[in-house]
């Protein structure tokens, strides 16, 4: 899949705001058929990032490349192909659901009709209400339908998830996964709710105070980091455990669970048996990923 | 710290507020000065204070307002009712220091001093609880500050101050008593429990909103989305059918089909509007009151054609925004300039000729005469209709380049009427070289402005 041209290149990308760093020599690359996790606290750079790739932000210093041209420079052929989320809400207040619509899909060839019937269907968008009398959840579902609807290559989805109910965001994961079947199509997300995000990435990238910590695939992150609960057969547990690279660690009673990171599974089973205990080993969930990772 | 100490630390917190303290301290100094001119009785010299309570109460109670909206303050412990302390605390405040200017009475005993010293401290107080009420009553009342120049033109015209000033000295039992009850009455009223359910959660205009054009944009277009919303009906199909049908004439790449689709969201509002009998009827209605309003107004009746600077600056070029279409930053430069040209154009001639109006009505509308003044009507001079070619680029300019800093745009604005306004040869520019090369001067300034903010600034966010 690396083989193939990156669709979005940045490099040593730096921004300010005043003295504030948002980007701190940001070096990234996208391929098709990615669908990526952006994750990082609140003002780690995770919207500014998305924005420089849109061509909303101008780098200061560095090179953002989306579809093999300058951000700052996309017109329509390249923006045409990019469908964008974003946390601001902003839309067109006065227009009524289906205006919106309508007004949106003039600019796009590919609007898919019969997949906007669908949403509009499944997901209970009332078309002939006003913009700005929906609530912040409906507001949210109809720019899911704006971004999606001409079926982009580049989906960008900034905080996607945060005004929905529990039920809109299953089906909005359930949307995802079907966007996911199409073949090349990339997905960039960003989102606090990582229990929801761990469901459809493939590729992490875990942002601190405008750097990236962490840029790998899913998998290998969760290769990565382990969490090993060994129980005492009879006894207690020996005073040293034989593991290494142990991030955490919390014992009681005859039990202990350990943290671990970079140590293979098989290595760790290994260590394992040396011990007179019972040891199941796991793959963490992504939320406790990153925390060890931005700790 | 005490509830209602956070709550009036906003009086300092609030930057805004700063601009309206200098105006408000200048008209202050204005009140105290005057007495210099020597403190005679019956010239409503001693009122500055008193006339200056109502504007305080307008901008200050709107303060408390925007807090008890938040949800959080609705749920806080005793939070509910600290606007009503907030209120008194500053009009008691307030009124207790403009009223020691009455002790500078002439002709007055000791005991005399006291009770109109008092009596001016309830009649500011009445005034202020009046309009601080009023705030609290209607929704959205801090627009009633638009009327403020309205209001000094009629207090001056029929000697207010002199007539509030007879009330207090020659009535201070009469004022103290009304002032008494008035107090009693808003204290209660304020405290009614209705008021703060009645604010929680509702979006309304904040004391210093009017210059931000974002939040006014959003709260006029949740209103009238609103107000649609009960019509159950489209209002006016034919605006989408017409800027749809020309969006589709171009390819989709082309700049037209994003021009087209930049005037749609910048007209169409107006527009759906307009194409309504109703609201066509009274905009008609309003451009002939206007029309015989400023008639009368003399010198200042050209003032006219700088009143669309105004109404231009709460517009919004299609530069910042975040709703994504397959516009770039090309296409957004394009767009925002077909919009303002456009809109110049627009403006130039409904200005032109609502002046061109008043032209045969010079000739029907009588004279009037007022308190022994008389007023004749004038026509506007119908050769300054350059002016709001010259303005319309210098406020988008303006706009673009202070687009996150509102308090900024508002200062440059009012500077630039205020120039315009004050021009001593305002009726005296009509020399061809001085109309063109400002006007010339201007878009070119707008253009190369909003070919930089295209290019190179960010377009969304905080940068």
């Amino acid at each position: 899949m690396n083989s193939e041209n990156p669709i979005v290149q940045m490099r040593k990308v730096c921004k300010r705001f005043g003295n504030i760093k948002a980007l701190d020599d940001i070096d990234l690359e996208i391929h098709p058929g990615r669908i990526i996790g952006l994750l990082g606290a609140n003002g780690a750079g995770k919207s500014t990032l998305l924005r420089h790739i849109i061509g909303l932000y101008k780098e200061d210093e560095g090179e953002c490349v989306t579809f093999g041209r300058e951000a700052g420079k996309l017109g329509p052929k390249e923006l045409g192909r990019i469908g964008y989320v974003h946390q601001e809400g902003e839309l067109l207040d006065w227009m009524t659901v289906k205006q919106l619509i309508r007004y949106v899909s003039t600019y796009y060839p590919n609007w898919n009709r019969e997949l906007e019937e669908k949403y509009v269907t499944d997901y209970e968008i009332s078309t002939k209400a006003r913009v700005g009398s929906l609530s912040p959840g409906q507001r949210q579902r109809l720019a899911i339908l704006l971004a999606i609807g001409f079926e982009p290559e580049l989906l960008i989805l900034d905080e996607p998830a945060a005004a929905l109910d529990p039920v809109a965001r299953a089906r909005f994961l359930d949307l995802l996964l079907q966007i996911i079947q199409a073949e090349n199509r990339t997905i960039i997300i960003s989102s606090h709710i990582l229990s929801d995000v761990e469901k459809v990435i493939d590729h992490a990238v875990i942002m601190k105070e405008g750097r990236i910590l962490l840029d790998c695939s899913f998998d290998e992150l969760r290769e990565r980091f382990s969490r090993v609960r060994i129980s005492a057969l009879g006894g207690e547990l020996p005073v040293e455990l034989p593991f290494e690279n142990v991030v955490h660690c919390k014992r009681s009673d005859g039990q202990a669970i350990l943290t671990v990171q970079d140590c293979p599974r098989e290595k760790l089973q290994e260590q394992a048996k040396s011990l007179n205990c019972w040891v199941e080993i796991e793959a963490l969930p992504l939320e406790e990923i990153y925390k060890i990772v931005v700790s | 710290m005490s509830i209602l100490t956070v709550n009036l630390k906003h009086l300092y917190q609030r930057r805004g507020f700063w601009l309206v303290y200098v105006i408000l301290g200048l008209f202050a100094f204005a009140g105290i000065a005057v007495l210099f001119k020597g403190p005679e009785a019956g010239q409503g010299r001693f009122t500055g204070f008193v006339v200056l309570a109502p504007v305080v109460g307008l901008l200050l109670a709107v303060l408390p307002i925007e807090v008890l909206s938040k949800p959080f303050s609705y749920c806080l412990p005793g939070h509910r009712k600290v606007p009503r302390r907030f209120v008194f605390c500053v009009g008691i405040v307030f009124n207790l220091f403009g009223s020691l200017l009455f002790f500078v009475y002439p002709y007055l005993n000791a005991g005399q001093l006291v009770l109109v010293v008092c009596s001016a401290f309830f009649a500011g107080l009445i005034s202020y609880l009046l309009v601080a009420g009023l705030a609290f009553g209607v929704r959205n009342s801090v627009a009633f500050i638009g009327l403020l120049p309205l209001i000094i033109v009629a207090g001056q015209f029929f000697d207010l101050h002199t007539v509030i000033e007879g009330v207090i000295v020659g009535n201070p039992l009469v004022v103290i008593l009304v002032g008494v009850l008035s107090s009693v009455l808003a204290w209660l009223w304020l405290g009614d429990a209705r008021l703060a359910r009645r604010y929680c959660g509702v979006p309304g205009i904040g004391s210093l909103d009017a210059w931000n054009r974002d939040k006014m944009q959003k709260y006029r277009q949740v209103r009238l989305a609103k107000k649609w919303d009960k019509l159950k009906k489209h209002p006016s199909p034919w605006v989408e059918t017409f800027f749809l049908g020309r969006m589709n004439r171009y390819d989709y790449v082309s700049t037209g089909r994003y021009i087209w689709g930049g005037l749609y969201t910048a007209f169409g509002i107006a527009l759906s509007q307009l194409s309504q009998w109703k609201e066509a009827f009274s905009g008609v209605f309003l451009a002939l009151v206007l029309v015989c309003f400023l008639g009368y107004m003399g010198p200042g009746r050209n003032i006219l054609f700088i009143m669309p600077g105004f109404i231009i600056a709460q517009m919004r070029l299609p530069v910042y925004s975040s709703m994504l279409i397959s516009g770039g930053r090309n296409e957004r430069y394009r767009g925002a300039m077909t919009l303002v040209i456009t809109t110049a154009v627009l403006i130039t001639v409904l200005v032109t000729i609502v002046a061109a109006l008043s032209l045969p009505l010079a000739a029907i509308m009588p004279d009037i005469t007022l308190r022994g003044r008389t007023f004749a009507f004038y026509a506007m001079n119908i050769e300054l209709f350059f002016i709001p070619l010259l303005m319309i680029p210098i406020v988008f300019t303006i706009q673009l380049i202070f687009y996150r800093k509102p308090i900024f745009m508002m200062l440059l604005i009012m500077l630039l009427f205020m120039l315009l306004f004050w021009h001593e040869q305002f009726g005296a520019v009509i020399n061809p070289m001085y109309i063109v090369s400002p006007v010339v001067l201007s878009w070119v300034l707008f253009l190369l402005v909003l070919r930089y903010v295209c290019t190179r600034r960010s377009l969304v966010g905080q940068g």
